[in-house]
C-alpha cells in the first residue's frame, strides 16, 4: 500500500539515529581520553565503535534508497 | 555529585553514556527496562533521570506516574530518536522535564545534569561564540572567520566600526582564541590627556616627573605576552604617535625619564569609530603608524546590517538580566519584530540599554517585558517602514497610510498617535471612524 512507503522509511530513518547516537557518544569519549591523557585503549575502542556504527548507518541508508528507488 | 539513572535499551550507548556520566562526576545506574527502572527507584532515590521514549516493554511516559508518585521527585530528561516526539513532550515538559534528541553529545547531558538555574546561563552563553560574541548573520560569520584567522598569527589588527558595535569585544574575542599567555590591557588613547598618555603606554621611572612617586610600569609590559587594546586610536595627539611607532618597529620601550630599553611582546590591536577614508583624509593618524597597526584591518557591521541578530541578542541581554535578578522575564514576537525594525544608530551598546531600561520598567509580577512605546535616538535613522506611498496616490489614502504606520510605531495607543501626529485624540477618533476599517 501505498501510505506504508513513508511510515517505513521513518522508521528507517528513526532507527539510524541509535548508531549516529553511538558514533556521537563514542566520539565525546575520545574527546575525554586525548583531553585528560586517559588510557589510549579506552580511544581505541571507542574509535572501533564508530565505525562499526558508520558500518551500521550505511546500511541503513542503503535499506532507505532501495525502498525510495523501488 | 548526582545519583543518575539511565534507562535505554540500546546496551551499547548506556554503556558509552555512563562512562561519560562518570567522568562528569555522577554515579550512573542502568536500566534497559520500565520493570528493571521500577525496580531501582523502589530501591533508592535518583537526582536525575536519562530516559529513553521508547522501551521494549512501553513508553518511558509509563514511568511518569511511578516518578510522580515518589516522595522525592527527581530531575527527568526524555531521550528521544524521534523529532515528531518533541512535540509531544514539549506539551508535558514541566519544570522537573526535559527532553534531548539524538543524537547527544556531552554538552547536552552536562547541561541536561545542571540545575535548572545554573543550566539556563550555560545555555545563554553556549550561544556566545568565543564566549563573548552573539550573532548568527552572514556578516558576523564573516567576522568570526577573520577572528579565527587572525588569532594563530602576532599580526597587528586595527577594528572600525561605528560606536556601540562591539569593537572590545572583538578585541576579547582575538584574545581569547589567541590562547596567548599574557592578559588583554585596554585603554583608551582618547580619555588620556597629553601629559599622561607617554606615562601610560610606557611607564615611567621614579621621579621623572612631578607626582611620578614610584616606578611604573605602562600598558605594553601590562600586556607583556598578550595583547593591548588602544581604543580610540585616532584620537592620539599626533605628536605623541611617532613615540608609538618606535615601539611598534622596534618592540622595545624606555620608560619616561628613563634610558633603558625594554623589550616588550604583545599583540597591539586598536581600534576607531572611523572610516579608512576619513582616517586619510583628516590626517588623524600617520600613514606609517596606520600601516603598522592595521596590518590586518577588520570593519565590524553596525547592527541594522545584521538586523537578524537583534532578537537573538535582546534575548541573551534579557537572559543576562534574569540571571543576575532571578528573574522570568520573556519576549513576545510582536516586541521582537519592533526592535528588529528600529535602525539602532547607538548599536549593540543602545540595544544593551534599551533592554536594560525595559527590564527595570517592567511589572515584577509579570513576565512580560514593557518596551517603551517608542525607541527615542536623536541619531536614529528610523527605516521609513515601506508605507508604498506612490505619486499619483490619492491624499486620503496616503493619509490613511501615515495613520495606520503611527498607531502601529505606539501599539495601537490612540493618544500617543494623535500626538505623534500633531492632531487631536478627537480628530484622530474621527479619522478612523470616517475609515471604518480601523474601529475596533
Amino acid at each position: 500500500m501505498e501510505h506504508d512507503k513513508p511510515l517505513a522509511t521513518n522508521q528507517l530513518v528513526h532507527n539510524a539515529r541509535g548508531p549516529l547516537n553511538r558514533i556521537s557518544m563514542n566520539a565525546e569519549m575520545v574527546k575525554l581520553v586525548i583531553e585528560n591523557d586517559m588510557p589510549k585503549d579506552k580511544a581505541l575502542a571507542a574509535l572501533d565503535k564508530i565505525l562499526q556504527s558508520c558500518q551500521e548507518c550505511s546500511g541503513i541508508l542503503q535499506q532507505i534508497s532501495d525502498k525510495q528507488g523501488g | 555529585m548526582l545519583n543518575v539513572l539511565l534507562v535505554d535499551d540500546d546496551l551499547e550507548f548506556t554503556e558509552i553514556a555512563s562512562n561519560i556520566i562518570e567522568f562528569l562526576g555522577h554515579n550512573t545506574f542502568v536500566a534497559s527496562s520500565i520493570q528493571e527502572a521500577k525496580e531501582w527507584l523502589d530501591s533508592q532515590p535518583f537526582d536525575h533521570i536519562l530516559l529513553d521514549f521508547m522501551l521494549p516493554d512501553g513508553s518511558g511516559l509509563h514511568l511518569l506516574d511511578k516518578i510522580n508518585a515518589l516522595p522525592a521527585q527527581p530531575f527527568v530528561t526524555f531521550i528521544t530518536g524521534h523529532p515528531a516526539v518533541k512535540g509531544l513532550l514539549s506539551d508535558i515538559c514541566g519544570p522537573k522535564i526535559d527532553y534531548l534528541i539524538k543524537p547527544i553529545q556531552r554538552e547536552d547531558i552536562e547541561s541536561a545534569l545542571t540545575p535548572k538555574s545554573k543550566n539556563k546561563k550555560a545555555k545563554s552563553r553556549s550561544k556566545a561564540h568565543f564566549d563573548c560574541l552573539i550573532g548568527e548573520s552572514a556578516a558576523m560569520q564573516e567576522l568570526y572567520l577573520m577572528i579565527e584567522r587572525v588569532a594563530k598569527t602576532s599580526a597587528n589588527v586595527m577594528l572600525l566600526g561605528e560606536s556601540g558595535v562591539g569593537k572590545e569585544v572583538v578585541a576579547q574575542a582575538i584574545h581569547k582564541a589567541s590562547g596567548a599567555e599574557g592578559k588583554l590591557v585596554a585603554t583608551n588613547c582618547g580619555a588620556l590627556s597629553k601629559e599622561l598618555i607617554g606615562s601610560e603606554l610606557f611607564g615611567h621611572e621614579k621621579g621623572a616627573f612631578t607626582g611620578a612617586v614610584a616606578k611604573k610600569d605602562g600598558v605594553f609590559m601590562q600586556a607583556e605576552n598578550g595583547t593591548l587594546f588602544l581604543d580610540e586610536i585616532t584620537e592620539m595627539p599626533i605628536d605623541m604617535q611617532p613615540n608609538l611607532l618606535r615601539v611598534l618597529e622596534s618592540k622595545k620601550v624606555v620608560r619616561v625619564g628613563g634610558t633603558q630599553e625594554l623589550p616588550v611582546n604583545c599583540r597591539v590591536i586598536s581600534a576607531s569609530n572611523r572610516s579608512v577614508e576619513s582616517i586619510a583624509a583628516d590626517k588623524v593618524l600617520r600613514e606609517d603608524i596606520y600601516f603598522r597597526l592595521a596590518v590586518f584591518p577588520i570593519d565590524i557591521p553596525p547592527l541594522r546590517n545584521r538586523a537578524e541578530d537583534i532578537p537573538l541578542l535582546a534575548n541573551a541581554f534579557l537572559a543576562e538580566l534574569n540571571q543576575e535578578n532571578d528573574c522570568q522575564f520573556v519576549w513576545d514576537e510582536a516586541q521582537l519584530t519592533r526592535l528588529k525594525d528600529y535602525d539602532w544608530p547607538g548599536n549593540v551598546r543602545e540595544l544593551r540599554h534599551c533592554v536594560h531600561r525595559a527590564f527595570i520598567m517592567s511589572d515584577p509580577s509579570s513576565t512580560q517585558i514593557s518596551l517603551p512605546k517608542t525607541f527615542h535616538s536623536p541619531f536614529s535613522l528610523v527605516k521609513k517602514a515601506n508605507s508604498g506611498i506612490e505619486a499619483g496616490q490619492s491624499i486620503e489614502d496616503v493619509e490613511k497610510e501615515l495613520i495606520r504606520l503611527t498607531l502601529e510605531k505606539v501599539d495601537g495607543n490612540k493618544s500617543a498617535a494623535a500626538q505623534m501626529l500633531g492632531i487631536s485624540t478627537k480628530t484622530l477618533y474621527n479619522r478612523l471612524h470616517a475609515y471604518g476599517e480601523f474601529e475596533t
